[in-house]
């Protein structure tokens, strides 16, 4: 590779490295403060009717001061250590970890199915326009992505509960193990149609692909007697639909938080749920933390994908 | 004359109907030309006269929905003809109200269809063109050697990559890539607009093409890449010798390279003959916007006299409501008393007034 080019990289991923940085910093002191300033800190919580706050703080060695609580629970963060969930006692991480399997499977999942949905709808209509095909398929595209996911999982729920005379949701937190493929299917599909996507996907890669194969390259193609779709791959697909991605998993772990809790899956969604009404605090912050890298890291593939299909371009 | 054509293009018109304007722009309008082997013809014209839709019509690379192109496109290589112009009646069906065209309804993909079947063979292997701006013409995903090794590959029989890879930095060194081998591993946002100009034109060579078009092939780019374009093309047209059609505005530039020229104006062909004869200010006769033409480029003549080029006056013409008469009739300043009547209201032919040099001017057709 070249010089300029490996400079490129390393400039664009020490710019994505130290927004990451900082984004997260920020998130974890909206968290703290949040908490902090909540009613009801966690310590009181803890020792509810017990003696007297802070004797108690200093007996045990914990920091009064926000900024110093602040600090150590960031440098515990930093050590792997999230601290142990109240409501279990067990550790923060590991409990993430355990659930965040089955987020996982889940959003990926309906990642590939709005994938799926949405790439042929915008590739037969950038290439043939508003037909008689395309127009409705863009249509129902634009209505699926209206509708709420919660009540695209209820009438989910209702139709396969008369059809299949039985509730498929997943019991239970033991993972993926023994589930019928009825149950595990339901929710991928529900937040694949339903995370809200689809229609962006539709708009923005059909969108893409148009300008691109306007584009005199395009034409220089078609002049030399190669393919368009070989041409145009990497602008007009490669390109924006990683960049609608890495845009879209927030939207898309949203709607995993309502899915979970509609059918009861087992994931990071559900727990957070259940955190914050339990007022689980050091769960609550484990898990926004954890969601927060995970978009970054959308962002970070993103610019790595461009960097690989164009080096000369990725530094924009 | 006894060197068959290449290229043989007989009243060639492509209109693309404009929906606001209810009515068809008439982009080229009537134009036959003739590209014998080894020849290179200039086109020359200013900005509009309907050049690269000449050259586009040509390849079929026009892509716009309502447009329409008739005429016939003979192409001849080696005893194969090809005859590149499906006809249009199958795919367009025009409404009319009032002798005003208002609807055209065109069946685009039959017809686009049909126009890459007839291409299929030909584009890019027979006919290769060179565009204008070069950075936005090459691909910037993909290196400069890349696309020219694809070129190889479509085009020729080299079916074996590396052979085609070794092709295509033999081209590149043809056309005095500075350090080619660097430059074939580079993505054409790495190269400036004259090489990337030349990576151009080694593509387009590389199938080692019957006919090359070249459509502005120096304009964009910064006059001393232009001279130093000129030159390596004109040392190619030797070693080489493609046939080739270019199309530029700088006379200058087509004088230089061509053997014979046409000159376009409004969609139209209003002088045809050898380079030498119609380029050059005294040889008379002129066509009178040839003259003027002529008149408004900066040219040695005018350091001597001490004059200075004059542009010409009036407007482009608008080929949507084109004259009834002759189309420079607005600008013209050789309307005589004896023909101004003919002048405005009967379009000039293309008429012989040498052997191989034609002309459409009532001055000269008497
Ligand atoms: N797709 C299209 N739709 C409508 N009009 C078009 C289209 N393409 C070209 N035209 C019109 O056709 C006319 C001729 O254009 P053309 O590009 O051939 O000019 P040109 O002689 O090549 O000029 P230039 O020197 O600027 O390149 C112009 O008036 C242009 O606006
Ligand atoms: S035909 Fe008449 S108007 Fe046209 S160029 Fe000749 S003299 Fe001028
Ligand atoms: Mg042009």
């Amino acid at each position: 590779m070249r010089f300029s080019s490996v400079r490129t990289a390393a400039f664009v991923l020490g710019r994505e490295l130290a927004i990451t940085a900082l984004l997260l910093a920020g998130v974890s002191l909206v968290v703290f403060a949040i908490l902090f300033l909540a009613p009801g800190d966690p310590f009181s919580l803890l020792l509810e009717g017990q003696m007297g706050d802070d004797a108690v703080r200093e007996a045990l060695g914990v920091p009064t001061a926000w900024y110093a609580q602040y600090l150590s629970w960031v440098s515990n963060i930093l050590r792997g250590n999230f601290g142990t969930s109240v409501h279990t006692g067990l550790p923060v991480l590991s409990e993430i970890i355990r659930v965040g399997i089955n987020t996982l499977y889940l959003t990926l999942g309906a990642l590939l199915i709005t994938l799926v949905i949405a790439i042929p709808i915008a590739l037969l209509s950038a290439r043939m326009g508003n037909t008689s095909l395309t127009l409705p398929l863009t249509i129902a595209a634009y209505v699926i992505s209206a509708l709420p996911v919660f009540w695209l999982g209820y009438i989910a729920i209702y139709i396969s509960t008369h059809r299949f005379g039985a509730f498929p949701i997943v019991v239970g937190s033991s993972g993926t193990q023994g589930l019928n493929m009825t149950a595990f299917l339901l929710p991928i599909v529900v937040l694949g149609v339903g995370n809200g996507t689809i229609s962006e996907v539709v708009r923005y890669l059909r969108e893409e692909m148009g300008r691109v194969f306007a584009e005199e390259y395009i034409r220089t193609a078609k002049a030399k007697g190669g393919s368009v779709w070989r041409h145009s791959v990497r602008e007009g697909f490669i390109v924006p639909i990683t960049q609608i991605i890495a845009t879209k998993i927030p939207f898309v772990l949203g709607g995993a938080v309502v899915v979970e809790q509609v059918f009861n899956w087992p994931g990071m969604g559900r727990m957070a749920w259940q955190a914050a009404q339990t007022r689980d605090y050091p769960l609550i912050m484990g898990i926004t933390i954890i969601a927060a890298v995970i978009v970054r890291m959308g962002s970070l593939l993103q610019r790595v994908v461009h960097f690989m299909v164009n080096p000369a371009a990725a530094g924009d | 004359m006894a060197v068959e054509p290449v290229l043989t293009i007989e009243d060639l018109r492509t209109y693309f109907y404009s929906r606001s304007k209810r009515a068809f722009i008439r982009s080229v309008d009537g134009v036959g030309l003739q590209v014998r082997r080894g020849e290179t013809l200039g086109i020359v014209g200013e900005s509009g006269s309907g050049k690269s839709v000449t050259a586009l019509s040509v390849i079929g690379l026009i892509d716009a929905e309502p447009g329409v192109i008739t005429g016939r496109v003979g192409f001849r290589v080696n005893g194969t003809e090809w005859s590149l112009l499906p006809s249009i009646g199958d795919h367009v069906s025009l409404a009319e109200e009032d002798g005003r065209i208002v609807e055209v309804v065109k069946d685009n993909r039959g017809w686009r269809r049909k126009v890459d079947r007839l291409m299929h063979g030909v584009r890019g292997r027979e006919i290769s063109m060179i565009f204008q701006n070069p950075r936005v013409s090459l691909n910037p995903f993909v290196t400069i050697g890349s696309q020219v090794a694809e070129s190889v590959l479509l085009n020729t029989g080299i079916r074996n990559r590396r052979e085609a890879a070794e092709k295509a930095r033999y081209w590149l060194e043809q056309v005095r890539m500075d350090s080619p081998g660097l430059r074939f591993a580079q993505y054409p946002g790495d190269l400036s607009g004259g090489m990337c100009q030349r990576a151009m034109i080694a593509m387009a060579l590389s199938s080692e093409p019957s006919l090359l078009i070249a459509d502005e092939p120096t304009t964009g780019l910064d006059s001393t890449i232009q001279s130093k374009i000129v030159e390596l093309l004109d040392d190619l047209k030797k070693a080489v010798g493609v046939t080739t059609v270019l199309i530029s505005h700088d006379i200058n530039v087509v004088a230089r390279l061509s053997d014979s020229v046409a000159v376009m104006y409004g969609g139209t062909v209003l002088e045809y003959g050898p380079a030498d004869r119609v380029l050059s200010p005294d040889f008379l006769p002129k066509h009178p916007y040839v003259e003027a033409l002529l008149e408004s480029i900066p040219s040695e003549r005018h350091i001597k006299d001490g004059l200075l080029p004059r542009a010409i006056e009036g407007e482009v013409l608008d080929t949507v409501n084109a004259p009834r008469g002759c189309r420079f009739f607005d600008r013209c300043h050789r309307i005589t008393n004896g023909i101004e009547e003919k002048c405005r209201d009967l379009e000039p032919d293309l008429a012989e007034i040498s052997a191989g040099h034609q002309m459409r001017c009532w001055l000269h057709i008497g």
